[in-house]
């Protein structure tokens, strides 16, 4: 083995030693390295210097002291923040979308929900029966007709997941927006008008609920 | 056969140990999967467990113990909100370190033109010492943390998460996003630098 070649050889373990001394090196190179340090004398001192190297990087580290009341501060953070949102049955397309959205700022993630919502109702007229497993949408002709729904505007701070169990949770359906001001027409699948204001009302204690206007009514005379 | 057990705080995470390790990894995926079901007391079981190494991880690439605390409490709200989305392909502190690698990067970003940083002014050693003047009034281990600290930053967060986190290769190219042969790359310039600035200080360790 030339000169070259073993300083590359060394170069090599070095650079595996921090690896090795942290308990993760597996397989080939674990054994490399065993190999090395059985065999080459300098190896050992190699090692030493790393151990010293652990030590430094680990006092550094814990020269940093957390502040003593973060848990509480954390605590309070937690209790006003909602249930976290489960996705299991989102569809694929959905649920990359809802990924992203979680990943980006709150006022930047609501106009991208927005035009999530639109793309959901844009798919809804391209696939047949336009229904998504996370809530109904009403894509097809006849049901906008035909259903009674309300103008809905979410607070900008509105998190998507509590508006999708919302829906899904009560069989509403968004059946257009949003409009350039954000509003959304939901449809309400009710039969009379005290059922139609029963669903607003519902709809307008939400938490992220910022404006409910009523729009079409049943035609019950109610 | 290991010849040399792992030291620091892997010690007790040895090859013979390796049960309990696991065991351990399995309560904190487990500890996510109450989570992701709506359980508050078991993110603030992971926070307890993990803040201390999120912060000092963010601290460390931030410069600001202040970004530091912003930043390890976003990332367990992210927890509490992602967990239903937690697949297990990596270990729940990897994944965390990964999280907040992410947004520390986002802050600095954001913060860059406009954020003076008090902090890190108070931290860079007197002017009339150069770091290597300065490392030589210091024993070798205080020389040594001095020398980790002054590492570039892509080259200090590898040592740190090897070192310190624990990390594997293939864990550090998860978090940093980048190839296990650009691990090793930096892994290997990284020691190189550390082992120039400690020469250059007075400590000649042979390599390289």
């Amino acid at each position: 083995m030339s000169a070259a070649e073993k300083m590359s050889r060394r170069d090599e373990m070095e650079a595996l030693l921090p690896f090795y001394l942290n308990g993760t090196l597996e397989g080939a190179e674990l054994e490399a390295v065993e190999e090395w340090l059985s065999n080459d004398p300098a190896a050992m001192a190699a090692l030493g210097e790393a151990e010293a190297e652990f030590s430094g990087a680990t006092a550094a580290n814990e020269a940093i002291r957390p502040p003593a009341d973060a848990l509480s501060r954390f605590t309070r953070a937690l209790d006003a923040e909602a249930r976290p949102a489960r996705t299991p049955a989102a569809s694929s397309w959905l649920r990359q979308a809802f990924d992203r959205f979680m990943a980006i700022p709150a006022p930047v993630a609501w106009a991208a929900a927005a035009a999530l919502l639109a793309l959901v109702i844009v798919q809804s007229q391209l696939q047949p029966g336009g229904k998504g497993k996370d809530f109904e949408v009403a894509g097809q002709e006849d049901d906008l007709a035909k259903m009674p729904f309300a103008l809905v505007k979410f607070k900008a701070d509105a998190k998507m997941a509590d508006i999708v169990a919302f829906l899904d949770g009560n069989g509403l359906k968004i059946a257009g927006g949003p409009t350039a001001s954000g509003v959304f027409r939901i449809a309400i699948p009710a039969g009379t008008t005290a059922d139609y204001k029963k669903l607003l009302g519902l709809i307008a204690a939400q938490s992220f609920a910022d404006t409910v206007l009523e729009g079409r009514k049943p035609v019950d005379g109610g | 056969m290991n010849l040399f057990g792992p030291i620091g705080d892997k010690a007790d995470e040895s090859q013979a140990a390796q049960p309990a390790m696991s065991a351990a990894i399995d309560t904190d995926r487990a500890l996510v999967e109450r989570v992701a079901k709506g359980d508050r007391a078991a993110v603030r079981l992971l926070f307890m467990r993990h803040h201390a190494r999120v912060y000092r991880f963010v601290a460390r690439q931030t410069g600001s113990e202040m970004m530091a605390d912003d930043i390890a409490n976003e990332v367990f709200l992210e927890l509490w909100k992602q967990a239903p989305n937690f697949e297990g392909r990596s270990e729940v502190s990897t994944w965390l370190l990964g999280i907040a690698r992410f947004k520390a990067l986002s802050m600095l970003r954001r913060k860059k033109e406009d954020w003076i940083d008090d902090e890190a002014a108070a931290a860079v050693p007197d002017s009339a010492d150069t770091p290597e003047v300065a490392t030589m009034k210091e024993d070798k281990g205080a020389a040594l943390r001095r020398c980790v600290d002054a590492l570039p930053e892509e080259h200090r967060v590898v040592i740190d998460l090897a070192y310190y986190h624990g990390q594997s290769v293939t864990e550090i190219g998860e978090v940093l996003g980048i190839p296990v042969a650009t691990v090793k790359t930096r892994m290997f310039y990284a020691r190189k630098k550390l082992g120039e600035a400690l020469k250059a200080a007075g400590y000649d360790r042979g390599w390289p």
